[in-house]
């Protein structure tokens, strides 16, 4: 009866080691993370162009933070996933940064930046299909 | 927009794919037979990442975003080029046109 838990974690641990499930938390940290460095740089330039006051807020470090994780989920993902495939996903980025700054910083988004949205979504929704492929292959 | 900085995008460009063709080269030829060979290769590829990051902040210094992001938007499919010479990647036709609509997508959001 005891090695119910230890199997339940055990699936737990193979469920995390997913390549495709690293692939999607190093997308997600990421855009996280430009979000985070946002909510931590002083408002409207602070001191020097590289804007180190930002190293002062909390949010900024969970930035770092967030940049490192993403990093190493990228790595370990690049293992068994094509990087034309992964970088092709990670275009991702380039929607959830735009929404994000919308629902989080309450920044607007003009029409044809949303058209600009659905097109990277629907790119990564296309590519997502040889993802699948190289997670058969595992 | 001058020659130089061409040039300088160029550059950037180059250094952030050959810095992920350094890290996938890393974690899939190196990382199970040489933990030291690949961490030798991957700082290649951070130096790379830091060299693209550094011309980045300087072209940012002197031209707005919206002019310089297509560029980033051209880099998805020359990446996929890269990938596809020097790591003998094969590209499936649906990611082609996935790498279009994201690049026109990138050129659309930050454009506008």
């Amino acid at each position: 009866m005891n090695q119910e838990p230890a199997g339940l974690a055990l699936k737990c641990a193979t469920a995390f080691a997913h390549p495709i499930l690293q692939l999607a938390l190093s997308i997600l940290l990421s855009a996280a993370a430009q979000v985070l460095l946002k909510l931590g740089a002083p408002p409207s330039g602070g001191e020097g162009w590289l804007g180190l006051g930002g190293l002062a807020s909390a949010w900024t470090w969970l930035g770092i933070l967030a940049l490192i994780g993403s990093l190493f989920s990228w790595l370990y993902a690049l293992r068994f996933v094509a990087l034309s495939v992964a970088f092709t996903l990670a275009g991702a980025v380039h929607a959830l940064v735009p929404l994000a700054s919308w629902l989080v910083l309450g920044e607007s988004i003009s029409s044809r930046r949303w058209l600009g949205i659905l097109l990277v979504i629907a790119g990564v929704l296309i590519s997502a299909k040889p993802a699948t492929a190289v997670e058969e292959k595992l | 927009m001058t020659a130089w900085t061409l040039f300088l995008i160029v550059l950037c460009e180059c250094a952030s794919i050959a810095g992920q063709i350094f890290f996938k080269h890393a974690m899939t030829e190196h990382w199970s037979k040489s933990r030291r060979k690949a961490a030798w290769i991957l700082s290649a590829g951070i130096g790379a990442m830091a060299v693209n990051f550094f011309i980045w902040l300087s072209l940012l210094a002197n031209f707005e975003l919206s002019r310089l992001y297509p560029f980033e938007g051209l880099n998805r499919v020359v990446l996929l080029c890269a990938a596809a010479i020097f790591l003998r990647e094969k590209i499936p036709p649906q990611l082609w046109i996935g790498v279009v609509l994201i690049s026109a997508g990138v050129a659309l959001v930050f454009v506008s």
